[in-house]
């Protein structure tokens, strides 16, 4: 993923608002991850600026449009498209989340979480392999953030996930973020869901930083993946935990909000590499890395 | 027995589209009853973190409709949340759901400002010209002759709004003339512009709905130039 071939890539997902922006520091980044519903469905100056991105920097490719966790049949004609769009990217895999937003004629646009159930798992296996024979190219699924959880759930996060991409033989992208999140929300020790992921099953990361939202109808105040604000330095403290047991081949920044904000960027993704350069030093060192959250 | 998951995820989407989850209004007890089990307050927040990906997407077509709309906003995106559930993730189709919704509110009620309608309407051409503009290239087509131009929207409108376009809202109100616009993508550019063109070439360019044969009978010279000049514009497509 990387010109010289040092994995993990870091890089950020690419944002049309931030183009001009992005190009005039491209020579920061390793990566840029690109929504694949960006080049379906959208502008032909977006498509032609994202397509103008091949061959000056790797590309990743990302998906938000697919709900895989609908129970229903996926919408074929749209993984044909996701197909060509992620050939053209020339990106080495597709991503998307283990989530559902719609369902026949109604759509939230929100990733909600699916029961955690053996039965639930046994047809998102089904769906991956549709996935997996319409799109050929390496499919990772994400780990998304939840508010809310299904009462029947039976499975923690990562034997749900651990099951799937077993079973199916997709790979993981790590939202670690997510992890950071889930765990203080719902009371759940977020090193031990990172030591409970199989070895390499991590292909992917992303990284990002949100918002708190305090509201008195809410027991506690409630942390939200906006996108919009500084890496945390408790999910970087999860990073660098994570970097010393899985190999993911690129570390994508994800930014939806406060864009202009391009010092904070850019100071992020400084911020990852130096983690990943505390990672590889102990590595080098034969340090073990301790986690340090209960 | 328990309910399948499809119907459970169908309960659980209608409730959080729903005014109750979103504006915390009293709500619809079979919903509540369909999601038991699930924290309410959460639920609610995600609906409102929903509900507001929804709302940023269609302010960013018809930003300056939203900038009219004013103090009647707040009441109109209620009744439009309302009696329309969101449908799709698509930005643009999001918008014109909210034109249609704001379209058949204005028949019952007339626009605050007049001119209010028109606005939208080049709002959603322009989003449309640069959606159209988007799609992949259609299959060749054998078929001989021109036709419109598929990147190209028609609109007649009682006002002048041009101004509004090119110079922003603090120009004033326009003036109430009847003006037929032409909402393209020129050859060249990647920006859909607008422009006024006189009744006849409007009225030209909406019968070319289909491919036709310019040279039929009855043609005349000057419509093959008219033609050439309208194709160079990007307004026609030719096929030979």
């Amino acid at each position: 993923m990387t010109p010289g071939g040092i994995l993990p890539a870091v890089g950020i997902g690419y944002r049309a608002v931030i183009d001009r922006w992005t190009r005039d520091n491209l020579d920061r980044f390793d990566a840029l991850e690109i929504t694949v519903d960006h080049c379906i469905s959208t502008s032909k100056t977006l498509r032609s600026a994202i397509f103008d991105l091949v061959g000056r920097i790797p590309l990743t490719a990302h998906g938000v449009g697919l709900s895989l966790g609908t129970d229903a049949p996926l919408d074929l004609a749209y993984l044909d498209r996701v197909a060509e769009v992620v050939e053209r990217l020339r990106a080495p895999a597709y991503s998307e989340h283990l989530a559902f937003t719609r369902v026949p004629g109604r759509e939230t646009a929100a990733l909600m979480p699916l029961p955690k159930t053996e039965a639930v798992a046994e047809a998102i296996i089904a769906k991956v392999q549709t996935v997996q024979s319409r799109v050929p190219f390496p499919f990772l699924l994400e780990n998304i953030t939840y508010v809310f959880e299904w009462p029947d759930s039976k499975l923690s996060d990562a034997e749900f996930l651990n099951l799937i991409c077993l079973e199916s033989g997709a790979g993981l992208l790590l939202d670690v973020e997510n992890v950071y999140l889930n765990a203080t929300n719902h009371g759940f020790d977020p090193y031990a869901f990172i030591d409970a992921l199989r070895p390499g099953l991590v292909k992917e990361v992303h990284m990002a930083g949100g918002v708190t939202i305090r509201d008195e109808s809410l027991a506690k105040p409630l942390l939200a993946d906006s996108h919009s604000h500084p890496v945390p330095d408790a999910a970087l403290d999860l990073l660098e935990y994570t970097l010393a047991r899985q190999a993911p081949s690129v570390i994508i920044l994800e930014r939806d909000d406060r864009l202009e904000a391009g010092d904070e960027i850019l100071n992020d993704v400084a911020r990852i590499r130096a983690r990943l350069a505390a990672t590889r030093s102990r590595k080098t060192h034969g340090e073990a890395l301790v986690g340090t959250a209960g | 027995m328990a309910k399948p998951l499809l119907e459970r995820q169908a309960s659980l989407i209608e409730y959080m589209t729903s005014s109750a989850a979103i504006f915390g209004r009293g709500g619809d007890l079979s919903l509540v009853q369909a999601i038991e089990g699930i924290d309410g307050p959460l639920l609610r927040i995600e609906a409102q973190f929903s509900y507001a990906k929804r709302m940023e997407k269609i302010t960013a077509v018809l930003p300056r409709t939203f900038e009219l709309l004013g103090n009647a906003e707040a009441e109109l995106v209620r009744a439009f949340v309302e009696s329309c559930p969101p449908t799709t993730i698509n930005r643009l189709e999001n918008a014109r759901q909210f034109h249609r919704f704001l379209s058949s509110h204005w028949m019952r009620e007339s626009p605050n400002p007049p001119y209010l309608c028109d606005v939208a309407a080049c709002e959603i051409a322009f989003a449309e010209v640069d959606a159209h503009a988007a799609q992949p290239d259609a299959a060749h087509t054998p078929r001989i002759g021109i036709r419109r131009s598929l990147a190209v929207v028609l609109l007649r409108c009682a006002y002048d709004v041009r101004p509004i376009f090119e110079k922003g809202l603090k120009q004033g109100a326009p003036i109430k003339l009847e003006t037929s616009l032409v909402i393209a993508l020129p050859l060249g550019t990647d920006r859909a512009q607008v422009f006024e063109v006189v009744p006849a070439i409007f009225d030209l360019l909406a019968s070319l709905d289909d491919w036709t044969d310019p040279k039929g009978p009855g043609a005349e010279p000057q419509l093959a130039k008219l033609l050439t000049d309208l194709a160079a514009r990007g307004l026609v497509e030719v096929s030979q």
